[in-house]
C-alpha cells in the first residue's frame, strides 16, 4: 500500500533566491552548479515568465543552457568539486558579458558548489565590471522559499545601492503623481502576472501610478528608482515584508501591507482605501469603489441564483493550503463574502507573524480546530491548493473540486493572466466556487 | 594490513611513511603507499624525487573509457607501488573532496589486492569527512599517530583521535605514536605527558638528523643509510605487525591545554638527551654512506621510477552512462535519477539525504507526468502523483557538522513504527557526499520487517541523472531481488520502461493486452509502478521483455544475463506496423502461442493498409527531411516508404541517452545523406538545399520555410500498429489548410514589438 510520508514537498531557499533574480526582466541568473539544480529552475522560469520567443533548444548554446533558455549553469562535476569551479565560471561569465549582454546578472552557488569555498565574487567582479552583479555565496540549505527570496533581496538592494550611494540616489518625481513600489511578488507564485495586472490597475483607479514591482517583471531602472515611491505596498508580507523593512531603512519610505494576500472584493477595498488616505488620493477611491460595487454586482447575480436554488455556497467545507499570508487571504473572502466554512487550513510555514495573524483570525472566528488539520484527510468540496497537492488528493480518491493558488500547477497553461486578488479576482474565485459546487 | 599515518602538515609524516614503506619492502613485503595530501610529495622519497601524475588530475583530463592503472601507479625503490591522490591548489576547491573521489577511482581496479600492506600518508588535522577517509570507510586497520613536540602538531594529533573515536567507539586501531622531533623546547616531556594522557605508548623517537636532508637531496629514504636512524625506523617497522592495539582517547581541548602547557621545563642535559642524534653533521652521515654495501647493491637494482607492470587490472566501473562514459557533461544529477527510479517501487519510502532543494526538484521530476495526466486525460498515476518521498533536510550546521546522525536517527524512525515499510531506499546527494558523510552505515539498520536499501549517488558526483537511474537499477536489484524463487510459467518480467514519458501507461496497457490475450501475465515492471514483492520475485519470469533497446536499455539487459542469467526477448517494444508484427510473431513463437499472435495481426492489418492508401494518395512523391534526437525512427520511416515518400535527409544529433542510429532500412534507395553527429548549427542551410516538403524536428525553432511543413517527432513514440501511419495523417491534414503552418506564425513581429522582455 502507499502511504504518505511527505505530506508536501516544498522548495528552498536556492529556488527563492533564483526565482526573484529571475523576475527582472534582462537578468541573467548563472548557477554555478551542476546541470540537476539548473533544469527546474529554467523550466519554471520559461514557463512562468516567457520572454524569449524561442523554444527550440537549438538556440542555446549546449554548454551553460544545455537545451533550455533561462538559467545557465557552470556544469560543475566531480572534479570541480575538487578541483574549484573558477575556470568554468570564468568562462560562463565571459559568454555572458559577451553574447547575453544582460542588464544585471545574480551568480548563485548551488548547495554543492557552496560547500567548496571558491571565491566566487572576486571571480565575478573581474569579469563582469560594466553592470551590477549580485552574489549569493550560499543558497541556504532547507530555508524556506521566502528567505531565499528575502536573501536575494538584501544582496540586490547592498549591491544596487551601496552604503555612500545611497543618500544621492536622485529622486526625479514628476510634481503631482503619486507613485507606489509593489513588494512581494514572485514569478514562482501560481499568478504572479495576473496579480500584477490587477494591483496596477486597481492603483491606477486611484490615480497612482505603479512606480515598481520589484522582482516582477521589473527593469534594473525601476529597481535603482525605487526611492522615488511615496510609498511602498507589501501585497504579500512572507515575501515582501523585508523588502518594505530594508527600504524603510534605506529611503525612510513608509509601506502598508494586508494582513494576508488581498483576496476578493473587500481586502482590496480596505486596502485601496487605505494607500489612498497614505498618499493623499482620497478623491480618487470612489473611481475604484465604483468599479469594485460593479463587479460585486455581477458576482451577486450569479450567487443569489444558486443560494436560492440550494442555500449554498454557504456553509460549504473548503481547505486551503499554501502560506500563512495566502491562508489568510483565502479564508477571510471564502469566510466572509461567500459564508464557507474552513474544513482545514494547512499552512506552508510553521512560524512568524504572518502565521499568528492568521491563527488569531481563525480562533476570531471560530475556527481555530481548521488550522493545522491533515490537508490529505480534508473532507472539503472545494480545495485550494497547488497542483501537486489537488494531484495527490484525487490520487487519493477525494471528492472535491480543486482550485489551484499556487505552484506546482496541474498544467493548465494561462494564456490569459489569472488572479485572485481584488475585482478580476473577486469574479474569478467567485466563478470558480460557483462553478466546484454539488448541487 | 592497511596502515594511516596521520600527523599534521610539514611534520615529517610524509618522510616517516617513505621510510617505513620501504623499510617493509626491504623485508620482502609487496607495499603499496597512498600519498593523500593535495601537495602529492608523499612518494617522492621512493621515486627518486619525480612526481606521478595524481588520480584526480588523471580523473579531470581523461574519461573513464581510457582508464588504466598503471598511469597513475609507479612502482618505486625495493617495488614500493607509489600513487598520489592529489588535489587542489591550496585556496580553491575541497581537498577533502578529493581524496573520497581518489579512494573511489582506486577501488575501482581493486588495486590493494596484490599488495600485502597499504599504507596511507594522510594529511595532518581531520579537518573534514574526506580526510577521515581512510579511518571512516575501515580502510586502515592500524593508525599511527605522527607529531612533534609543537603546541599545534600536539593539537592536531589530539584532533586525529578525536576524528578516530567518533567511527570507533570502543573500538582499537591505534598504535601508538611516533616523536618526530623538532627540537623544541621540553619536546619529549610534552609528547610523553600526552601520550600518557590519551593512553598511548609512543612507537618511536626520531631525531632531528642531517641524514634526512641528504637522503632527500639523493631522492632515497634515510633506511638505506645504515646507522641509528635506520636502525630505528627499521626496527618500528618491523614491529608494526605485531604492536598492540589502542582505543582513540581524545582530551578535550582545556584539558590538552592542561597537559601540554604545564609541563615543567626540563634542564637542556635532558633535552639534548632526548634529541639523540641530533648534532651529526652531514660529513658524518655521508660517510656512513659509503661504508655500506648493502647500498651499492640496491643502487645497481635502480628501476625506481619504472610504471607498474598493471595491465592485469581491470578498471570495474560498473554500468556507466554515455555522459560519464565519454567524459561530457552532465545532464542532471545521479541523485534525481536515483530517486525517481526507486520511487517507482511504491510501497517503499525513498529517504534523501540532503536539503531540501534536492528532493523537491526530483519531485518535481517525477510529478510532472502525473499531473498532467491527470489534468489531460482524468488518469490517477499514483507513483508520480504520490512518491513516498522524504528528506533529512539537512542545514547549514549539517554541513559543517556532518548528518549522520540525523541520518541514523530518521532511518530508525521508519524502521521501527508500528507499520514500517518492507524496505527503505537511502540516497544521497551531492551536498551529502561533499562533506563525506557515509550513509552505506545505513544498511547495517535492516530489521526483519525493513531492509535498508543505500544507494550512494551523491548528487551529480556520480554522474548524469542516466547514471542514477543505472545505479538504482543495479543496486536495487542487487540489494532486493530474491535469486531462488522458482520460475513461474507464461510469465514475463518488463523491463526498462521510460517512467517520465507520458504515454507509458497507454503503451504498457496496449502491450499487456497484447500479452494477455497470448495467455501471457506480467510480473514486475522494472522499474515502473511496481512493487517490493514483485521486484523480490523478478526471477520467477522466465523471459524478460525490453521496452527499450536503447543505451540503457542495453546495459540493463547486459546486466540481468550476468548477475542472473536472464533470459532476454530480442526485440523492444514495438513502435509502427512491421514492428509489431515482427514482434507478436516471435512471441508467439516462444511462447507456441503463434495462432494467437496472428490473430491480433489480422485485425489490425486491413486498417493499416487502408488508411497508408489513403495517405499515399496525398503524399506520394512527396519529400521528407528529418533532424532528430531520435535514433531509432523505421516505425515511421517505414511507413513514409509505404505511402512512396522520399527522405532525401537525415540528422541525427548527438542525444545524452542514446547513441548509433538504428535502422533496417539504410540501404534503401528512397533515404538519402544519413549523417550522424549532425550539427545543428547547420539545420538552416541545410533545410534551404533540400527544400523538404515536411521538415521533422524534436523541438520546432519558429522558423518559417515556404512550402514546408513543419512537424515534431515525439521523443517516446507510441506502441503499436499505427504510430506510423498517424504521423503520415497529420501532415495531409496540415497540407489541407490554405496556410500550412497556421496564421498564428505570421505574428512573430508582433511577439517582439509588445511581450518580448
Amino acid at each position: 500500500m502507499t502511504k504518505d510520508f511527505l505530506t508536501n514537498i516544498l522548495p528552498d531557499s536556492l529556488s527563492g533566491s533564483v526565482f526573484a533574480f529571475e523576475g527582472i526582466r534582462r537578468s541573467l541568473v548563472l548557477m554555478n552548479g551542476p546541470t540537476g539544480c539548473k533544469f527546474y529552475h529554467s523550466a519554471i522560469s520559461d514557463s512562468q515568465y516567457i520572454r524569449q520567443m524561442e523554444f527550440d533548444p537549438l538556440k542555446f548554446p549546449e554548454l551553460w543552457y544545455f537545451g533550455q533558455p533561462r538559467v545557465p549553469c557552470t556544469y560543475l562535476d566531480k572534479a570541480d568539486y575538487v578541483y574549484g569551479s573558477e575556470n568554468k565560471l570564468e568562462e560562463a561569465l565571459t559568454f555572458a558579458r559577451e553574447h547575453v549582454k544582460p542588464d544585471i546578472i545574480a551568480v548563485i552557488n548551488t548547495p554543492g558548489a557552496a560547500l567548496i569555498g571558491d571565491d566566487i565574487g572576486r571571480i565575478a567582479n573581474g569579469i563582469i565590471k560594466e553592470i551590477p552583479v549580485v552574489v549569493m555565496e550560499s543558497p541556504g540549505y532547507s530555508l524556506t522559499v521566502w528567505e531565499g527570496y528575502e536573501r536575494a533581496c538584501e544582496a540586490l538592494m547592498s549591491s544596487v545601492f551601496s552604503g555612500s550611494d545611497r543618500d544621492s540616489i536622485k529622486n526625479d518625481k514628476a510634481p503631482g503623481k503619486v507613485y507606489v513600489n509593489i513588494l512581494g511578488l514572485c514569478i514562482w507564485q501560481r499568478n504572479w502576472e495576473g496579480d500584477l495586472e490587477e494591483l496596477k490597475k486597481d492603483l491606477e483607479l486611484c490615480g497612482i501610478e505603479l512606480n515598481c514591482a520589484l522582482f516582477a517583471d521589473c527593469t534594473l531602472s525601476d529597481i535603482k528608482d525605487l526611492k522615488r515611491a511615496d510609498l511602498n505596498l507589501v501585497a504579500d508580507p512572507v515575501f515582501g515584508k523585508k523588502a518594505a523593512i530594508l527600504l524603510k531603512e534605506y529611503f525612510g519610505t513608509d509601506f502598508v501591507e494586508c494582513s494576508g494576500i488581498p483576496v476578493g472584493f473587500k481586502a482590496m477595498e480596505e486596502l485601496m482605501d487605505e494607500i489612498c488616505r497614505r498618499t493623499g488620493k482620497e478623491s480618487c477611491f470612489e473611481n475604484f469603489m465604483n468599479e469594485s460595487r460593479k463587479a460585486r454586482a455581477r458576482c451577486y447575480a450569479h450567487i443569489s441564483r444558486i443560494n436560492s436554488l440550494t442555500g449554498l455556497p454557504k456553509g460549504v467545507k473548503y481547505a486551503v493550503h499554501g502560506t500563512a499570508s495566502q491562508c489568510l487571504g483565502y479564508c477571510r473572502d471564502l469566510s466572509e463574502y461567500l459564508g464557507m466554512v474552513p474544513d482545514c487550513v494547512s499552512c506552508t510555514g510553521n512560524e512568524g507573524p504572518e502565521r499568528d495573524d492568521l491563527e488569531k483570525y481563525l480562533r476570531e472566528k471560530g475556527y481555530a480546530g481548521s488550522l493545522g488539520r491533515d490537508i490529505l484527510e480534508t473532507e472539503a468540496d472545494i480545495v485550494l491548493a497547488d497542483g501537486g497537492m489537488i494531484a495527490k488528493l484525487k490520487e487519493k480518491g477525494k471528492l472535491f473540486s480543486g482550485i489551484e493558488i499556487g505552484m506546482p500547477t496541474l498544467g493548465y497553461v494561462d494564456v490569459c493572466p489569472k488572479t485572485h486578488l481584488g475585482i478580476r479576482g473577486g469574479l474569478l474565485l467567485t466563478e470558480q466556487v460557483l462553478n466546484g459546487l454539488l448541487y | 594490513m592497511e596502515l594511516a599515518i596521520y600527523g599534521k602538515g610539514g611534520i615529517g609524516k610524509s618522510t616517516i611513511s617513505a621510510n617505513i614503506s620501504a623499510s617493509l619492502a626491504m623485508d620482502g613485503k609487496k607495499v603499496l603507499q597512498i600519498g593523500c595530501d593535495p601537495k602529492h610529495d608523499s612518494t617522492r622519497q621512493l621515486l627518486n624525487g619525480k612526481e606521478p601524475e595524481t588520480v584526480l588530475d588523471y580523473i579531470r583530463s581523461v574519461g573513464p573509457a581510457d582508464y588504466r592503472l598503471q598511469d597513475v601507479l609507479l612502482k618505486g625503490r625495493f617495488g614500493v607501488g607509489c600513487i598520489e591522490a592529489g588535489g587542489p591548489r591550496p585556496g580553491v576547491g575541497c581537498a577533502g573532496r578529493g581524496i573520497i573521489t581518489a579512494f573511489d577511482f582506486l577501488e575501482r581496479f581493486h588495486v590493494k589486492d596484490d599488495y600485502d600492506i597499504v599504507l596511507y600518508d594522510v594529511l595532518g588535522d581531520v579537518v573534514c569527512g574526506g580526510f577521515a577517509v581512510p579511518i571512516r570507510r575501515e580502510y586502515a586497520d592500524r593508525i599511527i599517530l605522527v607529531t612533534s613536540g609543537e603546541f599545534m602538531s600536539v593539537y592536531a594529533a589530539n584532533n586525529i583521535l578525536r576524528g578516530i573515536k567518533n567511527y570507533d567507539g570502543d573500538r582499537s586501531r591505534v598504535l601508538g605514536i611516533v616523536l618526530n622531533c623538532r627540537n623544541v623546547e621540553d619536546e619529549e616531556e610534552r609528547v610523553s605527558a600526552f601520550a600518557d594522557a590519551v593512553s598511548l605508548p609512543i612507537l618511536a623517537k626520531i631525531p632531528r638528523d642531517e641524514i634526512f636532508a641528504l637522503a632527500e637531496r639523493e631522492g632515497r629514504t634515510a633506511v638505506e643509510y645504515p646507522g641509528p636512524v635506520s636502525d630505528l625506523l627499521k626496527n618500528l617497522s618491523s614491529d608494526i605487525p605485531d604492536l598492540p592495539l589502542y582505543k582513540a582517547a581524545p582530551l578535550s581541548d582545556e584539558e590538552l591545554e592542561e597537559c601540554i602547557l604545564s609541563v615543567k621545563k626540563k634542564d637542556k642535559t635532558a633535552h639534548q638527551h632526548v634529541s639523540g642524534n641530533a648534532g651529526a653533521s652531514i660529513t658524518d652521515a655521508e660517510d656512513r654512506i659509503l661504508d655500506d654495501a648493502s647500498h651499492k647493491e640496491h643502487k645497481e637494482k635502480e628501476q625506481y621510477t619504472e610504471q607498474e607492470n598493471a595491465e592485469e587490472h581491470e578498471y570495474r566501473p560498473g554500468y556507466l552512462s554515455k555522459n560519464v562514459y565519454r567524459n561530457e557533461p552532465l545532464h542532471g544529477c545521479a541523485f534525481n535519477g536515483a530517486v525517481t527510479m526507486s520511487s517507482n517501487i511504491t510501497d517503499v519510502p525513498i529517504l534523501a539525504h540532503g536539503p531540501l532543494s534536492c528532493i523537491y526538484i526530483t519531485y518535481q521530476t517525477i510529478s510532472s507526468t502525473g499531473r498532467r495526466a491527470l489534468f489531460e486525460r482524468g488518469t490517477i498515476l499514483p507513483s508520480s502523483l504520490s512518491p513516498n518521498l522524504l528528506s533529512t533536510t539537512m542545514d547549514e550546521n549539517d554541513m559543517v557538522f556532518g548528518a549522520m546522525d540525523k541520518l541514523l536517527n530518521r532511518i530508525r524512525e521508519i524502521t521501527e513504527g508500528d507499520d514500517p515499510p518492507k524496505a527503505v531506499v537511502v540516497v544521497s546527494t551531492c551536498p551529502a557526499g561533499i562533506i563525506g558523510d557515509d550513509i552505506e552505515q545505513a544498511a547495517a539498520l535492516s530489521t526483519e520487517r525493513t531492509k535498508v536499501v543505500v544507494i550512494k549517488a551523491d548528487g551529480n558526483l556520480t554522474g548524469d541523472y542516466l547514471q542514477g537511474m543505472l545505479t538504482a537499477y543495479t543496486e536495487l536489484a542487487k540489494q532486493i531481488i530474491d535469486k531462488d524463487v522458482p520460475k513461474v510459467p507464461d510469465r514475463v518480467n518488463i523491463v526498462f520502461e521510460k517512467v517520465i514519458a507520458k504515454n507509458t501507461e497507454q503503451n504498457f496497457k496496449l502491450m499487456e493486452s497484447y500479452l494477455n490475450r497470448m495467455g501471457i501475465s506480467v510480473n514486475c515492471r522494472f522499474l515502473t509502478n511496481t512493487t517490493y514483492d514483485a521486484l523480490r520475485s523478478f526471477n520467477s519470469a522466465p523471459l524478460n521483455l525490453l521496452a527499450n533497446r536503447d543505451y540503457t536499455g542495453l546495459l540493463l539487459e547486459d546486466f540481468f544475463k550476468r548477475e542472473y542469467d536472464a533470459e532476454f526477448y530480442p526485440e523492444e517494444f514495438p513502435v509502427g506496423f512491421y514492428e509489431t508484427c515482427k514482434w507478436l510473431r516471435g512471441m508467439g513463437r516462444y511462447f507456441g502461442k503463434e495462432k494467437e499472435a496472428e490473430e491480433i495481426i489480422r485485425e489490425h492489418q486491413g486498417e493499416y493498409e487502408s488508411r497508408i492508401e489513403k495517405v499515399r494518395k496525398v503524399l506520394k512523391g512527396k519529400t521528407l527531411m528529418i533532424i532528430t534526437y531520435n535514433h531509432e525512427l523505421d516505425w515511421m520511416i517505414g511507413a513514409a516508404f509505404d505511402a512512396g515518400m522520399q527522405i532525401p535527409f537525415v540528422g541525427i544529433m548527438n542525444f545524452s541517452q542514446d547513441e548509433g542510429f538504428r535502422t533496417e532500412l539504410k540501404e534503401t534507395s528512397f533515404i538519402g545523406e544519413i549523417t550522424e553527429d549532425y550539427d545543428a548549427m547547420n539545420r538552416h542551410k541545410d533545410v534551404e538545399r533540400i527544400k523538404p516538403d515536411i521538415l521533422l524536428t524534436n523541438y520546432d525553432s519558429g522558423d518559417i520555410y515556404p512550402g514546408t511543413i513543419c512537424d515534431t517527432i515525439p521523443m517516446c513514440p507510441d506502441c503499436g500498429f499505427y504510430s506510423g501511419v498517424e504521423m503520415l495523417e497529420r501532415w495531409i491534414k496540415a497540407s489541407d489548410k490554405g496556410d500550412k503552418n497556421g496564421g498564428w506564425t505570421n505574428d512573430k513581429g508582433l511577439f517582439d514589438k509588445y511581450f518580448a522582455r
